[in-house]
């Protein structure tokens, strides 16, 4: 088949009427809806339909995708939240001992090295090794 | 625009805007609810058609919008409905010949089988007697891309309706 014909006969397939039916009612309504505009708006739209009206226009072509993200953005901040709240009492348990344990702890761990053998005392029994260190000539020279 | 107007528009143009919404949307209803809101929209704002150079190509574009937005709307929800809906929407007037009515009914679905880019450059370039540069502009695309779309969408139709074309001929 070539294709001139097979446009041809394409084209020559008529196509439907428009309902007659149609007319007024379209047409009615049409001019209804003019009528209707022409009047005064009885309140100016509020800021909040039209947000919402621009977010709709935003996030038309997927809003379920946007949904489900917004969804997944609340969890982890639900997480978040419920994270930060154990933390104090994580703080709370964690508390230093109180003065008579830290005593008690100490002595413990000094008789158990006493009987181990590897004792020593701590830093602030330790002396403190003297080291002379070279006397500056400066000096010397300033004091005489 | 005054009622007179609405009321030629609608004498002038409602034809060739059915017949393209209809092929676009394969449904009668949402194809009359289209047409009702092209109407509507020209009622309220009566300086839409003041600078458009030509009557016919700016309804079509509207029409074309419209018929694209509901059918993203629509989505893959109701694929399958478009194939139950060829039998009753299609663009064609029935035919008392039967060889005639079912080659109508081949290429009713024929056309509903194709993408609606490719249908929407068929129609006009069957139906609507526009070039390849009136398509390009009414539907925004290069002229080349309305070219190819007419082809492959030709091509698709050829294929699908050989046998009927040949046994009829």
């Amino acid at each position: 088949m070539s294709t001139d014909d097979f446009e041809q006969k394409l084209q020559r397939q008529p196509l439907r009427q428009v309902p007659t039916d149609w007319r007024e009612e379209i047409l009615t309504t049409a001019e209804c809806a003019a009528a209707t505009r022409r009047a005064p708006p009885a309140t100016r739209p509020s800021w909040l339909s039209t947000l919402s009206h621009q977010l709709s226009t935003i996030l038309w072509p997927h809003p379920k995708a946007w949904a489900g993200l917004a969804a997944v953005w609340l969890l982890i901040l639900a997480v978040d939240f419920s994270a930060r709240d154990q933390s104090p009492v994580v703080a709370e348990k964690s508390a230093p001992p109180s003065l008579e344990v830290l005593v008690e702890l100490k002595q413990q761990q000094r008789l158990l090295a006493e009987l181990v053998g590897s004792y020593e005392a701590p830093d602030a029994d330790r002396r403190k090794i003297f080291s002379p260190k070279p006397r500056s000539e400066r000096v010397e020279i300033l004091t005489t | 625009m005054r009622g007179p107007d609405l009321r030629r528009l609608y004498d002038e143009h409602a034809q060739a805007l059915y017949a393209f919404l209809l092929n676009l949307t394969r449904d009668e209803a949402d194809t009359h609810d289209l047409l009702q809101d092209i109407f509507v929209k020209l009622a309220r704002d009566p300086d839409l058609l003041n600078h458009a150079r030509d009557e016919r190509a700016f309804l079509i574009r509207l029409a074309h919008n419209a018929a694209i937005d509901l059918m993203r709307r629509r989505g893959t929800r109701d694929k399958t409905r478009e194939q139950f809906t060829v039998e009753g929407g299609s663009p064609f007037a029935p035919s008392c010949d039967p060889d005639e009515q079912a080659f109508r009914t081949a290429l009713a679905e024929a056309l509903a089988g194709l993408p609606a880019a490719q249908r929407a450059v068929v129609h006009l370039k069957l139906w609507e007697g526009l070039t390849f540069e009136e398509i390009a502009g009414l539907l925004d695309i290069p002229s080349n891309t309305a070219a190819s779309r007419y082809r492959y969408g030709l091509d698709k139709l050829r294929e699908r309706l050989r046998p009927i074309y040949e046994e009829i001929k």
